[in-house]
C-alpha cells in the first residue's frame, strides 16, 4: 500500500513484451524487426515531473507567488472620501501575508509621504509540499528527518488540526462564447467574464425572435440594438455587416433591429438614456459613473468584462457582442447540422457526447467549454473577497478618525490594518467549513474542502485527484456513474495559468481568438495552426499552449485586438512570417485550436483546461525512437527533454478535437497524429489499482473506486508517529501477487458454496488464518482533554492518581502525574487523565476491550490552554460483519468462522483462508477478477509477480490468460485454475471442482 | 446384528518418513476414520506455543501486540507436550499457569548498538528449558538465523518475559503442529486397451497430453498407453473428457478407491511427522475413551439399548 506509484510503476519495465506489429508501410517493411516501442518509462517519468497532486500545488504556488499579488495590486489604493488627498499604496509578500503601505496625507498643500514596510494583514494558510511550505525542495532523507512520509503527495491544508483538500471544481470556461438554450427551447449564448477586477455574466438571448441582452445590473432585458448604439454603433447596416453578408443573418436580426426603431432610439445619447432607466438603483453609486452616466460605466466595465476597453474605444465589444450574436445564429440555423459534424476524432470516448448531443450544445462545446476549477482561482476569489472588506474596514476607520475635527496626533493607517483579523480568520473558517461565502461575488458553494481521510494512501491520493462536477442537476441524463471523458487520459490534471484563446469572424479569413479575446484574422488557418505547434514542439511557446482550427467562416472585417501583449507579438510574427521567426519569450501555457464549424483559430492559455501529454506522430510514424527511450532509462533523457525536443506534446480537450490519435504505435495510420504514451493512463488513480479492469463490467470498476478508498493499508511512513483522531493500520500488508500498483492482502480464495453461510456476498473465513494474522490491523483513536482556564482565574488541573481507596481501582493505568501511561491495558471504565474541574472530578473512559495507550502527548490549544492527547491503540482481528472486499467492487462481510480443520481442503494440502460465494460472478460480470485469481494462483506456483494493468495485453503490461494457464499446467493445476477439493468436516468430495484460486 | 461385527483392521504402509515429513497409506477403512485422523492432527495433538508476554522494554517499530502475535506463531519443540500439563488444570500453580508443570519462561533481550540493523530472531529467545526451544528452522537456505521476529535500529532495545504453554490448534492455530495435512482417495484407473488401440499414435500422446498432471505415458517400445502415475491424478476429469471429445466414452475408467487412502504429513517442526501422527492416534484414542461408556452405567442401557452394550465392547 505504502510504495509510491511511481516505484511500483518502474518495477513493470522488466517485462518488456514484443506487441505483434502490423506493418503499415514500405519504409517499416523494410527496417529490420522493430518492436513497437515500449513507451512505457515516459509515464513514471512524467509523474515524476507533473506529479499526481502537481494541479493543486503549481496552482497555490501560482496564487501565493502571482494571484495575491494582483488583488492587491489591483484593489492598492485606499482613498478616504472625507480628506481625498490621504490615500494609501499597498504591496504584497507572501504568507504571513506581509504589505507595504504608503501613505500620503496632506493638510493645506503639504503633502507628506510615510512609509511601512512588512505589515502583517493576516496569515495565510499553507498548502503542504507548495513553494511556501518547509517541506518544499527536500529529499526523502531530509523528510524523514522532518518526521514526515516522503511519499505523502503534500497539496492539502492543515486548518485547526486537521488536513483539508479543496477539491478541483468544473467549472465552465472564463471568458468563453457558450450557445446553450434554456428550457424554453430560446437560444442564449452566454459568456462567463473575469478579468482581475471584475467578475460578471453577460448572456445574449433570443426570445420570440428578437434578441436580448440580460445583465445582472440591469432590471429587464434589454434589446441587443439598444446596447449596440449605446456603444456607439448607431449605424444599423454596420451591425449587419459585422454579422456578415448572407441576408439569413440579417433576416435574423431584423425583428430586433425594428424593435430598437420602434422604441425609438437612433442615437448613442437615447441609447444611454434608455439604459439609464432600466438600471437597478444600487445603495451607492461611485462617483466616475455620477459624471458620465452609470450606463455606459456598466458598458464599460460589467458588459463583457472580459473584453477591455481602452480610452472609451468600444469598438472591441461591439465585435465581440458580433461574434456572440453570429454564433447564436449558426446554432439556429444549422441546428440539424450541427450533430452531424462531429468528426469522430476521438474514438474512445466520443459515444457518450453524442447522447449528450440532443441539445444545441455542440459536443466540443460540452467538453471544450469545461475547465477544471483551480483552487487559485477559488482561494483568490475568497481572498480578494476578504481583502476588500479588510479595505473598506480600513477605510471606514479613516474616515471617521480624519473626520473628526481635532486629530491630536497623525494618523497611522497601519493600526487598523493590523488590528484586523478579517483575513486570517476568513481563511481559516472558510477552508475548514468548505463554505465559500463570497459576499461580493454573490458566491455561495457547500464543501468545498473536505477532510483528507487518512485510510489509506490511495484514498488519499484518490481526495487530491478527485473532480467536483458541477453540472449535476441540469444533467440528470448522464446519471451519477457515467464518466465524464473529457477528463479521460488526463494523466494529473494540468493548471494553466492566465490567457485563453478567442475567435473573430471574416470572409475567407480566420478568426484568431487567444484565451476569449479576438485578436485577428487569419487566411490561412491551417499554416498558422501548424506553425504555432511548430513553434510549440520547439519549446518556443509554452508547452500546455493549444492551438484548435475550427474551419469556417465569418465576416471580414480584420480586427485586431490587444491582448496580452506578448502574445499579440507573437501572433503578430506569425502572421507575417510563418516559418523562421524567433521569439525571445516564453508564453505562459497556451493552447491553439481550430473550430472546423466557427472558421476560428482559438489559441487558448488559461487555467484549468485538461490537458494531457501524447507522442507526436510524422505520417503515422512516432518520433520517439529507440534510442530515446535508451536515454530515458539511462537516465539521460527526461521527460522534459522530450517535450523540448518536440517529441511529446500536451493536447487540451479542444486540440484533441483536430487530433487522430492511435492508441497503439501498431494502429497508426498515415494520417494519424499522435500516439497515446501508455492506454492505462486513461485511469486514475483508484481505477489504475483494479487488475484487468477492462474485462470487467463498468459499475464494478466505479465501485471499486470508492472502495478502494476504504481499504485498510498503511498510510504513511510516520503512520506510527501521527496523532490522528481515527487510524486503521493493517498490521502485515502484503504487495499483490497480480500487480498494477498496490493493495494490501493476498488471500487463497476458494470460490464454492459452503455452509450457507457464504450466501448475499457473505465470506467464509478460516479461524486458523485469522490465527495466524490473516486481516489483523491496529485501530488508532485520539483522545484529547484540555486544561482549561476560566474566567474567573480558575483552571483544570490534573492530580496525582488515589492509588488506594475507592475510585482506585479505576486509576490503575495511570502514572503518577495523573495521565495515562502507554502501554498500559485499559480496562472498561478506567481513568485516562485525572483531571479537575473548579465544579467537578472527570476523567475520560471509554467501555472497550482491552485497547492500550498507545502514545500520549502534551501540547497546547489556540488559546495556549494546555491539552493532553491520547492515543488509543486496539488491536483488531476480523470478525463475524467485517467487512473485506477483492479489486473488483465485489465487497462481503464476513459471515461466518470456520475452523480449518473443517475448511476444505485440496489433496495438495492446500487450505484456502476465505471461501467465497460463486453466486456473486454471473450477475456481476467481474471477469478481471476470475483472470486476477488465475494469474495469482500462478503467481504462487511460479514464485513471480504477475501483472493486470489496463488494456495491457498488447503491450505487455499484462499476462495473457493463455500464458497464465500455461504456467498453471507446468506446475500442475488445470488450466481453468479448478481444483478438486474434499470437504473438511465428512471427507467426501465436494461434488464439482472448485477453484481455489489466489487474489487479494 | 447381532454378531456381525464391523471391526476392521486398517493397515499403515509409510511410504516416506522425514523429520518433518511423512506419507503413509492408510488402507481397509473408510473416510470418516480417515478424516478424524486428518481433523485431530490439524486440531487436536497438543504443542507448545508462546501465550503470555511481559513487555519491559519495546522501542521497536512494532508495537507490543504485534511483536506478542509472532512470539506465539514461533514453533517450539515440543515432543514433551504430551506429557505436560494444560495450566487451565494445573494443580501445582492452581491454573495460573506459571509453574515448570505447565509453562516454560523464556527471555529475551536485544538492543542495537550499531548503525547496522539488527535482527531479533527466534535464536534470541532463551528458554529456561532446554527440551523446548525455537525449532531450529536450519536446512533451508540463509535461515541459519531463525525466525526474525522484529528488526531494531541503532538506539532500539526490545527487552521481554515470554510464557509457553501447551494447547492445541482448536484454541490458535499456534498450537497446530500441522502445516499441511492432507489426504487423496487413491484412484483406480483402467484402460480399455481394446478401444485404446484402435487410436492413432498422435491420437493417443493427444489423450496423454491432455492431462495436467503426468498420469499416462507411452511406452516407447510398444506404443501402448500406460500408467505411470496414478496418483498424480487429480481428478480433474480432463482425459475423461478428452476421451468423449475423441469420440472415445469409456477409453479409461478411473474410480476412487472408497477405502484407501494416501496422506501426506508435514510438519511444522515442533514435533516430528512420525511424532504428530502417533500423537494423533494417541489423542484419537483418549477420545473415543471419552465416549466409551463405563461399565457401571446401567440406566446408559435404557438410553442407548444395543449402541450402549456395543460400545461398552460387547
Amino acid at each position: 500500500m505504502g510504495l509510491k506509484q511511481e516505484e511500483i510503476l518502474l518495477s513493470n519495465n522488466s517485462i518488456n513484451s514484443n506487441v505483434g506489429e502490423i506493418p503499415i508501410d514500405k519504409q517499416k517493411l523494410a527496417a529490420p524487426i522493430k518492436s513497437a516501442l515500449d513507451k512505457y518509462q515516459l509515464v513514471p517519468e512524467f509523474l515524476k515531473v507533473r506529479g499526481l497532486v502537481k494541479q493543486h500545488l503549481d496552482s497555490f504556488n501560482y496564487f501565493v507567488n502571482t494571484g495575491i499579488k494582483k488583488i492587491v495590486c489591483a484593489n492598492d489604493m485606499i482613498v478616504s472620501d472625507v480628506d481625498p488627498v490621504f490615500s494609501s499604496g499597498l504591496k504584497m509578500y507572501a504568507a504571513p501575508i506581509l504589505v507595504n503601505i504608503e501613505y500620503t496625507q496632506g493638510s493645506r498643500g503639504v503633502k507628506m509621504r510615510a512609509e511601512k514596510n512588512d505589515l502583517v494583514i493576516g496569515r495565510m494558510p499553507i498548502m503542504l509540499r507548495s513553494c511556501c511550505c518547509v517541506l518544499y525542495g527536500k529529499d526523502e532523507a531530509e523528510l524523514a528527518r522532518l518526521g514526515e512520509c516522503p511519499l505523502d503527495p503534500g497539496g492539502y491544508f492543515i486548518i485547526k488540526g486537521t488536513d483539508k483538500v479543496m477539491l478541483i471544481q468544473e467549472q465552465l470556461s472564463k471568458n468563453r462564447i457558450i450557445i446553450d438554450a434554456d428550457k424554453k427551447g430560446n437560444i442564449n449564448a452566454s459568456v462567463t467574464s473575469s478579468s482581475e477586477a471584475t467578475k460578471s455574466k453577460t448572456v445574449i438571448q433570443m426570445e420570440k425572435e428578437k434578441i436580448y441582452l440580460l445583465l445582472n445590473q440591469f432590471v429587464k432585458k434589454i434589446p441587443i440594438m439598444v446596447v449596440m448604439k449605446a456603444m456607439g454603433m448607431e449605424s444599423d447596416q454596420e451591425v449587419v455587416q459585422m454579422l456578415g453578408r448572407d441576408p439569413r443573418y440579417s433576416a435574423l436580426l431584423l425583428p430586433s433591429i425594428e424593435e430598437c426603431a420602434g422604441i425609438n432610439i437612433y442615437t448613442q445619447e437615447q441609447a444611454l438614456q434608455f439604459l439609464e432607466a432600466k438600471l437597478k438603483r444600487s445603495m451607492y453609486a461611485d462617483r466616475a459613473s455620477e459624471k458620465e452616466g452609470r450606463a455606459l460605466s456598466i458598458l464599460r466595465v460589467v458588459f463583457l468584462a472580459n473584453v477591455p476597453v481602452r480610452s472609451d474605444n468600444f469598438r472591441p465589444k461591439c465585435l465581440y457582442v458580433a461574434v456572440m450574436l453570429r454564433r447564436m445564429m449558426d446554432a439556429i440555423l444549422n441546428k440539424d447540422a450541427m450533430d452531424d459534424k462531429a468528426k469522430q476524432v476521438l474514438r474512445c470516448h466520443r459515444s457518450y457526447l453524442f447522447k449528450n448531443s440532443r441539445s444545441l450544445r455542440k459536443h466540443k462545446r460540452l467538453c471544450g467549454e469545461q475547465a477544471s476549477g483551480a483552487i487559485w482561482q477559488l482561494i483568490s476569489l475568497l481572498f480578494e473577497d476578504l481583502f476588500k472588506t479588510t479595505i473598506t474596514e480600513v477605510k471606514r476607520h479613516i474616515d471617521t478618525v480624519l473626520s473628526k475635527p481635532s486629530r491630536s496626533s497623525a494618523l497611522d493607517p497601519s493600526l487598523f490594518l493590523r488590528t484586523k483579523e478579517i483575513i486570517t480568520g476568513g481563511l481559516e473558517r472558510t477552508l475548514s467549513t468548505g463554505n465559500f461565502d463570497i459576499k461580493c461575488f454573490r458566491m455561495h458553494r457547500k464543501g468545498m474542502t473536505q477532510v483528507l481521510a487518512r485510510l489509506s494512501f490511495i484514498g488519499t491520493l484518490g481526495y487530491m485527484t478527485k473532480i467536483q462536477p458541477q453540472f449535476e442537476k441540469s444533467r440528470k441524463v448522464s446519471g451519477p456513474r457515467a464518466l465524464q471523458p473529457s477528463q479521460c487520459y488526463s494523466l494529473g490534471v494540468e493548471d494553466l495559468e492566465l490567457l485563453s484563446g478567442e475567435e473573430l469572424h471574416t470572409p475567407n479569413s480566420f478568426l484568431v481568438i487567444l484565451n476569449g479575446l479576438i485578436l485577428g484574422k487569419h487566411r490561412r488557418p491551417q499554416h498558422f495552426a501548424v506553425a504555432l505547434r511548430k513553434l510549440r514542439r520547439a519549446g518556443k511557446v509554452g508547452e500546455f499552449v493549444s492551438v484548435f482550427v475550427n474551419e469556417k467562416q465569418l465576416n471580414k472585417s480584420v480586427v485586431v485586438v490587444y491582448v496580452g501583449v506578448r502574445i499579440l507579438v507573437i501572433l503578430k510574427h506569425i502572421c507575417l512570417r510563418v516559418v523562421g521567426m524567433h521569439i525571445f519569450w516564453k508564453l505562459f501555457d497556451v493552447e491553439l485550436y481550430l473550430c472546423a464549424d466557427q472558421l476560428c483559430v482559438y489559441i487558448a492559455s488559461d487555467g484549468g483546461r485538461v490537458c494531457r501529454p501524447l507522442v507526436i506522430a510524422d505520417k503515422g510514424i512516432s518520433r520517439i525512437k529507440e534510442h530515446h527511450m535508451k536515454e530515458l532509462l539511462d537516465g539521460v533523457r527526461s521527460f522534459d527533454d522530450f517535450l523540448r525536443h518536440g517529441l511529446i506534446e500536451y493536447l487540451d480537450v479542444n486540440e484533441e478535437n483536430n487530433a487522430l490519435i492511435a492508441l497503439y504505435e501498431g494502429e497508426a495510420t498515415p494520417d494519424t497524429t499522435h500516439i497515446e504514451i501508455e492506454p492505462f493512463t486513461i485511469l486514475g488513480v483508484c481505477a489504475g489499482l483494479i487488475p484487468y479492469p477492462h474485462h470487467n463490467q463498468s459499475p464494478r470498476n466505479t465501485y471499486q473506486c470508492a472502495m478502494g478508498k476504504q481499504a485498510m493499508g498503511n498510510i504513511a511512513y510516520n503512520q506510527l508517529n501521527r496523532m490522528d483522531t481515527l487510524l486503521y493500520l493493517l498490521v502485515h500488508p502484503q504487495r499483490p501477487l497480480l500487480t498494477t500498483r498496490t493493495i494490501e492482502l493476498n488471500a487463497t480464495v476458494a470460490v464454492m458454496s459452503y455452509s450457507g453461510y457464504d450466501i448475499e456476498d457473505a465470506i467464509v473465513m478460516n479461524k486458523s488464518s485469522l490465527d495466524r494474522g490473516f486481516g489483523r490491523c491496529i485501530v488508532m483513536k485520539r483522545y484529547s482533554g484540555v486544561i482549561q482556564k476560566y474566567d474567573n482565574g480558575a483552571s483544570d488541573r490534573i492530580l496525582r492518581p488515589q492509588r488506594t481507596g475507592v475510585g482506585s481501582e479505576k486509576m490503575q493505568i495511570l502514572d503518577d502525574d495523573g495521565i495515562a501511561a502507554p502501554g498500559e491495558i485499559i480496562r472498561p471504565d478506567d481513568v485516562y487523565i485525572n483531571k479537575q474541574s473548579p465544579v467537578i472530578t472527570r476523567g475520560s473512559r471509554i467501555t472497550s476491550a482491552e485497547p492500550l495507550p498507545d502514545k500520549v502527548a502534551l501540547s497546547s490549544d489556540r488559546n495556549e490552554n494546555p491539552c493532553i492527547k491520547i492515543l488509543i491503540r486496539h488491536t483488531r482481528r476480523p470478525e463475524v460483519g467485517d467487512k473485506f472486499s477483492s479489486r473488483h467492487g465485489q465487497k462481503g462481510v464476513c459471515g461466518t468462522i470456520i475452523q480449518q480443520e473443517d475448511f476444505p481442503f485440496s489433496e495438495r494440502g492446500i487450505c484456502p483462508d476465505l471461501i467465497m460465494d460463486p453466486h456473486g460472478f454471473p450477475s456481476r460480470m467481474t471477469v478481471g477478477k476470475m483472470i486476477e485469481l488465475l494469474g495469482g494462483k500462478a503467481g504462487v506456483s511460479c514464485g513471480r509477480f504477475h501483472y493486470g494493468s489496463a488494456f495491457g495485453e498488447p503491450s505487455g503490461h499484462a499476462d495473457k490468460v493463455e500464458a497464465i494457464s500455461e504456467t498453471l499446467i507446468k506446475h500442475g493445476f488445470s488450466y481453468n485454475g479448478k481444483d478438486f477439493l474434499y470437504s473438511g468436516s465428512a471427507a467426501y468430495a465436494l461434488s464439482f471442482s472448485l477453484c481455489p484460486f489466489l487474489g487479494s | 446384528m447381532d454378531g456381525v461385527s464391523y471391526q476392521r483392521f486398517p493397515k499403515v504402509k509409510i511410504r516416506e518418513l522425514k523429520d518433518e515429513y511423512a506419507k503413509f497409506e492408510l488402507r481397509d477403512t473408510d473416510a470418516s476414520m480417515a478424516n478424524a485422523l486428518r481433523r485431530v492432527m490439524i486440531a487436536e495433538v497438543p504443542t507448545i506455543a508462546i501465550d503470555l508476554v511481559e513487555i519491559e522494554v519495546n522501542s521497536s517499530v512494532l508495537n507490543d501486540e504485534f511483536i506478542a502475535h509472532r512470539l506465539g506463531l514461533i514453533p517450539l519443540t515440543s515432543s514433551r507436550a504430551m506429557s505436560m500439563r494444560f495450566s487451565r488444570d494445573c494443580d501445582a500453580c492452581d491454573g495460573d499457569g506459571q509453574c515448570e508443570y505447565c509453562s516454560v519462561e523464556f527471555h529475551l533481550r536485544a538492543k542495537c548498538m550499531s548503525d547496522q540493523t539488527l535482527d531479533v530472531t527466534s535464536k534470541d529467545l532463551v528458554s529456561s528449558d532446554h527440551t523446548v526451544q525455537p525449532v531450529d528452522v536450519g536446512g533451508f537456505e540463509n535461515s541459519d538465523r531463525g525466525i526474525i521476529i522484529v528488526k531494531l535500529r541503532r538506539g532500539q532495545e526490545l527487552k521481554l518475559r515470554a510464557i509457553a504453554r501447551k494447547g492445541i490448534g482448536k484454541d490458535h492455530a499456534k498450537w497446530s503442529p500441522a502445516a499441511t495435512v492432507t489426504f487423496m482417495y487413491e484412484p483406480e484407473i483402467h484402460i480399455n486397451e481394446e478401444m485404446m488401440e484402435s487410436l492413432t499414435l498422435e491420437e493417443k500422446q493427444s489423450f496423454v497430453d491432455s492431462s495436467p498432471t503426468r498420469v499416462f505415458d507411452i511406452d516407447a517400445n510398444t506404443h501402448q498407453v500406460v500408467v505411470v502415475d496414478r496418483e498424480a491424478y487429480t481428478y480433474d476429469d480432463e482425459v475423461l473428457k478428452k476421451a468423449e471429445a475423441m469420440g472415445k466414452p469409456g477409453l479409461v475408467e478411473i474410480y476412487a478407491k472408497e477405502d484407501s487412502f494416501i496422506f501426506s504429513v508435514e510438519s511444522t517442526g515442533a514435533i516430528k511427522a512420525s511424532e504428530l501422527v502417533l500423537n494423533a492416534i494417541e489423542v484419537l484414542k483418549h477420545k473415543l475413551d471419552a465416549v466409551t461408556l463405563s461399565d457401571d452405567t446401567v440406566e446408559a442401557d435404557d438410553q442407548f439399548g444395543e449402541l450402549g452394550a456395543h460400545m461398552r465392547g460387547g
